[in-house]
């Protein structure tokens, strides 16, 4: 039995209310202890979390883990290792894969490469419809039995209403989220950055935001006489923000989550500093808009319309990502940076406080994907030892050697940020940390 | 001491004084691109890559032309028998044809951004001979020097007072984007004129007006350019990167949804064809262009282009100048 103790740090757990300096005491994958000053032996490891947050490991429902089909631009260990790196503890991985997670064998094939590969803890989310089609719903009860953890065919919005309402109805059935990602797909023929200045002046095929808003408007009239839970993925447009705050109001069970590149960046980063520089790197689905969306998202996660943060971790390889901008894939990673890109957009800015945005990356999502019931998102005494050290106030500029995965698409390299995750613990086994 | 070589990618974000420079270059190769002067010992023994990776007839022709009557020889890639067939980049076919020992490229692709993209890794001067549906420099180049020499404004470039529209589906159009930057830099009134779905009020952010009625601005204007329509981009499969909802990872391909943009060639003819009708409409010395290829009978009527009033093929000769200029001006060359 070994005993580790994370001494003297901030304890943040949102869950339970906790926000004082405190203790606690971890043997084997267990949390046995929280305190102030508990004993310091017997321990095998002290870690000194003196002017450190202690928060309940990190948890992320949106990411591309890339395995199987695409494993040059990641795979369930490369993916996992960057989610420990930037304090994830448990990931859900989205079912547009090669095939898609649309079976619950395949639904197993993740469990059982996570099991024999991954540095944290991985969850599916299976896709609504077969191969992903947006045609006949998949087997989303034999999906749940599976493990599945919600239910999307995220990469593309279900774009039929008639098999929609199905989805949704067979998705209240199991008690899972349906999560959408909101893109009306005979809107976005030919489009590849938002629709505004910057696609007219660069002459690129426009996004308009009504492709979202649409999906989303559509979606909660549907699911008014269904009442499955729904979620929006990866929200982009003011617009979406006051139809999820009106469907919030009305009692319906709308959720919806932020990424960090819609809080930080416009559409000018397609041209970049010279105005001309068709950056991949902000080609984004959806795709990065206007500094009025940051504001109305900002506001949204003020006011709790917006409950989840996720990353969207989207990886591809450089060969893929130097393609001529309309021929690029879309996306970014966003393991590794995440954490300290919403402090910086969201804590530093005062639009909500340390406790509430470790809420909105541990208990918000863990009762979005169901993970509260099996005690994941709080750190509680007996509970699950998935635990996540947070530097708050350390400066550093973002490297290719910080990030851990495959793939390096990012805009942010070279971005000065000012928070860290020093330690990630997953089930009492340190997985990343930072001397 | 040669003058540093520079890039010709966009008109967009170019000074008003370089922009006439080009334009007094212009027209003082206007002799030797009809062959009556000699300038062949300019580029002697230089070499062109000329990488048209989308199909050309005009500008690959015109820049050839350009390229000979300066001296130089021509490295002529078609894209149906490259390397790019053979899954080879744009920007490798472009650092090769470097390699074998261009002087200068001329680029024309269907992407947006692919000049400006073999640009930054190029390190002799690339030309930017249309990009996808975003700029088409030397092509805004050659129409500037016909209007204003059309309209007596050759002397010192200077458009202002002038009112001129661009008809058709200007936003798919890199002609208009470079006329747009271009026309107005020198002081000219640029109207864009179409229906919404292809000339949008969101295209006024370029510094034009944005006007649906043709027939009310004829009358207004001292020249007319009038766009092909270009079917093959409305027709799903030419609408350039139909990303659909095939998103994050390598999904399979969906079958495009058709933007319908055009209707029908009636229902476009009867808005915006510049029939003998309505060129009848137009100011007595206003001058009608077209980037050609025309599609005769669609947006313009055979009477018009081959009228009075057509500088279609004064257009051609004055690119080849406008192209001779752009070389030398690219590779340093004094005036």
């Amino acid at each position: 039995m070994a005993r580790v103790l994370i001494s003297g740090g901030r304890v943040i757990d949102p869950a339970s209310g906790v926000d004082t300096v405190q203790d606690i005491a971890i043997e084997d994958d267990r949390i046995v202890e929280i305190g102030v000053k508990l004993a310091k032996s017997p321990a095998d490891r002290i870690i000194d979390a003196t002017g450190k947050l202690v928060v309940p490991g990190l948890i992320d429902p949106h990411v591309h883990l890339r395995e199987p089909g695409a494993e040059h631009k990641e795979t369930i260990e490369s993916g996992t290792l960057a989610a420990a790196v930037g304090g994830f503890t448990t990931v859900c991985c989205m079912p547009n894969t090669t095939p898609a997670l649309d079976t619950p064998e395949m639904v197993t094939f993740v469990d059982g490469r996570s099991r024999s590969t991954a540095h944290c803890r991985v969850y599916t989310v299976a896709a609504g419809t077969k191969g992903r089609r947006g045609e006949e719903p998949s087997e989303i009860s034999l999906l749940a039995r599976a493990g599945a953890v919600g239910i999307s065919d995220d990469g593309d919005a279900i774009a039929s209403a008639g098999v929609m309402a199905r989805v949704l109805t067979m998705t209240k059935q199991v008690g899972l989220a349906f999560m959408q990602h909101c893109q009306d797909p005979t809107l976005t023929v030919g489009a590849s950055m938002h629709a505004g200045e910057v696609s007219v002046r660069l002459g690129l095929g426009g996004w308009p935001r009504v492709a979202e808003e649409l999906i989303i408007e559509r979606d909660v009239r549907l699911n008014t006489s269904i009442g499955c839970r729904y979620h929006v993925q990866h929200l982009s447009s003011s617009g979406s923000v006051e139809i999820v705050r009106r469907a919030r109001a009305a009692g319906q069970p709308v959720t919806a989550e932020a990424s960090p590149h819609h809080l930080l960046l416009t559409h000018e980063a397609v041209g970049g500093a010279d105005g001309f520089a068709y950056d991949t790197n902000a080609k984004m689905n959806p795709p990065l808009r206007e500094a009025s969306d940051i504001a109305a998202i900002k506001a949204g996660i003020a006011d709790g319309t917006i409950t989840v943060l996720a990353t969207d971790h989207a990886p591809h390889s450089v060969e893929e990502k130097a393609r001529p901008f309309e021929e690029a894939p879309f996306g970014i990673v966003g393991l590794e940076t995440a954490l300290p890109l919403y402090v910086e957009s969201l804590v530093k800015t005062g639009v909500i406080d340390w406790p509430r945005l470790i809420a909105m990356m541990t208990v918000e999502p863990a009762k979005l994907c169901g993970l509260h019931r099996i005690g994941l998102g709080t750190l509680a005494m007996g509970g699950t030892a998935d635990v996540t050290v947070i530097d708050p106030e350390q400066e550093w500029t973002i490297r290719l050697e910080d990030l851990a995965g495959k793939s390096r698409n990012t805009p942010f390299l070279g971005r000065r940020v000012g928070a860290r995750v020093v330690l990630t613990m997953v089930g009492g086994q340190i997985r990343h940390e930072r001397r | 001491m040669p003058r540093p070589t520079r890039d010709l990618l966009a008109l967009r974000g170019m000074g008003t004084a370089e922009l006439k420079e080009l334009l007094a270059r212009s027209r003082a190769m206007i002799p030797a691109a009809m062959g009556r002067t000699d300038l062949s010992h300019i580029l002697k023994g230089r070499a062109v890559g000329l990488l048209f990776f989308e199909d050309s007839t005009r500008t690959r022709l015109s820049f050839t032309m350009a390229a000979q009557r300066l001296g130089a020889t021509t490295l002529d890639l078609a894209s149906g028998g490259s390397s790019v067939s053979k899954g080879e980049t744009l920007i490798d076919t472009a650092l090769n044809v470097e390699a074998i020992g261009a002087a200068a490229l001329v680029v024309r692709a269907k992407q947006s951004g692919a000049a400006h993209q073999i640009a930054q890794p190029a390190k002799i001067p690339v030309l930017n001979g249309g990009d996808g549906k975003h700029e088409h420099p030397t092509q805004a180049l050659l129409d500037a020097l016909t209007i204003a020499e059309s309209l007596g404004r050759s002397a010192a470039f200077d458009l202002t007072g002038l009112s001129i529209a661009i008809v058709g589906d200007v936003i798919s159009s890199r002609v208009a984007r470079s006329n747009i930057a271009a026309l107005s830099a020198l002081g000219a009134q640029v109207i864009v004129v179409g229906p919404p779905t292809l000339a949008p009020k969101s295209m006024s952010t370029l510094g034009c007006k944005v006007e649906h009625d043709l027939d009310n601005v004829l009358p207004t204007v001292d020249a007319v350019m009038m766009l092909r329509v270009q079917f093959e981009r409305h027709g799903g499969e030419g609408s350039s990167g139909a990303s659909g909802g095939a998103s994050h990872a390598a999904a399979p391909a969906k079958p495009p949804i058709t933007p319908s943009s055009i209707v029908s060639v009636r229902a476009y003819r009867e808005g915006y064809a510049l029939t003998s009708a309505r060129a009848a409409m137009l100011k007595p010395h206003a001058v009608v262009l077209h980037p050609g290829p025309i599609n005769r009978g669609i947006e313009m009527d055979q009477d018009v282009a081959d009228g009075p009033r057509s500088a279609v093929l004064r257009q051609v000769t004055h690119g080849v100048a406008v192209r001779m200029a752009s070389l030398c001006w690219c590779l340093g060359i004094p005036a």
